[in-house]
C-alpha cells in the first residue's frame, strides 16, 4: 500500500479507515441484533405442532411418461397453463415443446450457444422464454404452423453479463424476470426489451428465482452461490428479507403454495422451508444418508408434499409438515436438474443429465 | 483513497438494509405453522398427488394409449 505523500492525506486516510471500521461493528451488531429478534419466536418447531396431523400413507408414483429427443444433459424445463405441453432445454442447444400426454414433439429450436439453462413457457402458452450461455434471455413466439422457422421470429430481452441461470414470466407475457451468474436478477420489458428494474444485493451467482403466487402481492425469491435466499419487492427492487442458513450453493426455490413460506434445494444436500412471517427456517428435510445435492424442488398443489430433484438421480418425497421423508423414486440414469409440478398438480415431470424427461403420477 | 470510499458506501448500504430487515414485524412459529398447516388441510382433497383421484380422471394415469393421426 503506497504512503500517503502528504501529512493531511495521511489523517483523511486514517478517518476513513475508522469510518469503515465503524461500520463494520454496527453491521456486525445489527446482525446479532438479527438473530436475536428471530430467536424470539421459536417457541415451537414445525414438526411438534404437525404431530396432531395425520400421517400419511404409502405412495405409489411412478414414471407414466418418458420424453426421449434431446441430445444432451436436460437443463431445465416448464409446463405450460394448459396442464400438457411442457418446454425443456439442453446443454446441445435444443429448446423442444412437448405434447406431455402423447410425448409428441410439436416445436424445436436450435439455439446460437449451448448450455440453455434457463426455459420458461409465457401465461398465454403462445410462446416460450430460454437463454444460458449467451448471456441472454429470447422470447421465441411459437407458431402453428410447424414447418415455421421459430428462429425468424426471436426477439432478444434480456442482457447480462454472464450467464442466465433462470427466467420466468410475471403475470402476462409482457413482463420477464431473470436470474444471472453476474450477480443480480432483472425485470424486463418484453416488447421494448427494457430494463424495468434490477436487484442487487447477492454476493455471487444468483442459481434461481421463484414469483409469488399472485394472490400475495408482487415478490418473489431467489437462491445464489452466496448461501443467501433474499425476498425482494418487484416494484421497489428492495430486498425485504434474507435468510442465510445454507451450508452451500442454493440451486432451486419454490413458494409454498399460499405464498407464506418457501422452500429452497441445495448443493448442502438439505431442503429447506422458511417462512416469510416468522422471518426464519422453520424446517429442514434431510437424512444422514443423503448426501449428494439437490438441485431442483417444488410443491404438491396442497403444500403438503416436498419433491427434490438430487444429484444421486433420484427423487426424495417429503413430508412438508412432519420433516420425514415419504418415498424415493428411481428411474433417471443420471443427475435429475429440474423438477416442477404440473399446473393442475396431477403429476410431475423431472429432467435430467440422462437426456430424458419422465412425467410421474 | 477512492477505495475506501466505494467501501465506505458498500458498508453504509449493507448496514441501512441490516436495519430494515431487523425491523420488520414477526409471527410466532407456533402460529406461522398452525397457518401452513390449515392451508394443507383444507386443499388436502384437491390435491391429486395426495389423494389420488380414479384414475379415469388422472390423463397420465390413465390406461388408454393415444392415438395420433398423421
Amino acid at each position: 500500500m503506497r504512503s500517503p505523500l502528504i501529512p493531511e492525506m495521511a489523517t483523511q486516510e486514517v478517518q476513513l479507515n475508522e469510518t469503515l471500521a465503524h461500520l463494520k461493528t454496527e453491521s456486525e451488531t445489527l446482525k446479532t441484533k438479527l438473530e436475536e429478534e428471530r430467536a424470539k419466536l421459536h417457541d415451537v418447531e414445525l414438526h411438534q405442532v404437525a404431530e396432531k396431523v395425520e400421517a400419511l400413507g404409502q405412495f405409489v408414483m411412478k414414471t407414466r411418461r418418458t420424453l426421449k429427443g434431446h441430445g444432451n444433459k436436460v437443463l431445465c424445463m416448464d409446463w405450460c397453463k394448459d396442464k400438457r405441453r411442457i418446454v425443456s432445454s439442453s446443454q446441445d442447444g435444443k429448446v423442444i415443446v412437448w405434447d406431455a400426454f402423447t410425448t409428441n414433439k410439436e416445436h424445436a429450436v436450435t439455439m446460437p450457444c449451448t448450455w440453455v439453462m434457463a426455459c420458461a413457457y409465457a401465461p398465454s402458452g403462445c410462446a416460450v422464454a430460454c437463454g444460458g450461455l449467451d448471456n441472454k434471455c429470447s422470447v421465441y413466439p411459437l407458431s402453428l404452423d410447424k414447418n415455421e422457422n421459430l428462429a425468424a421470429k426471436k426477439k432478444s430481452v434480456a442482457m447480462h453479463t454472464n450467464y442466465l441461470s433462470a427466467c420466468s414470466f410475471t403475470n402476462s407475457d409482457m413482463q420477464i424476470l431473470t436470474s444471472s451468474g453476474d450477480g443480480t436478477c432483472a425485470l424486463w420489458d418484453v416488447e421494448s426489451g427494457q430494463l424495468l428494474q434490477s436487484f442487487h444485493g447477492h454476493a455471487a451467482d444468483v442459481l434461481c428465482l421463484d414469483l409469488a403466487p399472485s394472490e400475495t402481492g408482487n415478490t418473489f425469491v431467489s437462491g445464489g452461490c452466496d448461501k443467501k435466499a433474499n425476498v425482494w419487492d418487484m416494484r421497489s427492487g428492495q430486498c425485504i428479507q434474507s435468510f442465510e442458513t445454507h451450508e452451500s450453493d442454493i440451486n432451486s426455490v419454490r413458494y409454498y403454495p399460499s405464498g407464506d413460506a418457501f422452500a429452497s434445494g441445495s448443493d448442502d444436500a438439505t431442503c429447506r422451508l422458511y417462512d416469510l412471517r416468522a422471518d426464519r427456517e422453520v424446517a429442514i428435510y434431510s437424512k444422514e444418508s443423503i448426501i449428494f445435492g439437490v438441485s431442483s424442488v417444488d410443491f404438491s398443489l396442497s403444500g403438503r408434499l416436498l419433491f427434490g430433484g438430487y444429484n444421486d438421480y433420484t427423487i426424495n418425497v417429503w413430508d412438508v409438515l412432519k420433516g420425514t421423508r415419504v418415498s424415493i423414486l428411481f428411474g433417471h440414469e443420471n443427475r435429475v436438474s429440474t423438477l416442477r409440478v404440473s399446473p393442475d398438480g396431477t403429476a410431475f415431470c423431472t429432467g435430467s443429465w440422462d437426456h430424458t424427461l419422465r412425467i410421474w403420477a | 483513497m477512492s477505495n475506501n470510499m466505494a467501501k465506505i458506501a458498500d458498508a453504509r448500504k449493507t448496514v441501512e438494509q441490516l436495519k430494515l430487515e431487523v425491523n420488520i414485524e414477526r409471527m410466532m412459529i407456533s402460529k406461522a405453522a398452525a397457518e401452513l398447516m390449515s392451508y394443507c388441510e383444507s386443499h388436502a382433497k384437491e390435491d391429486p398427488l395426495l389423494t389420488p383421484v380414479p384414475s379415469s380422471e388422472n390423463p397420465f394415469r390413465e390406461k388408454k394409449i393415444f392415438c395420433v393421426i398423421l
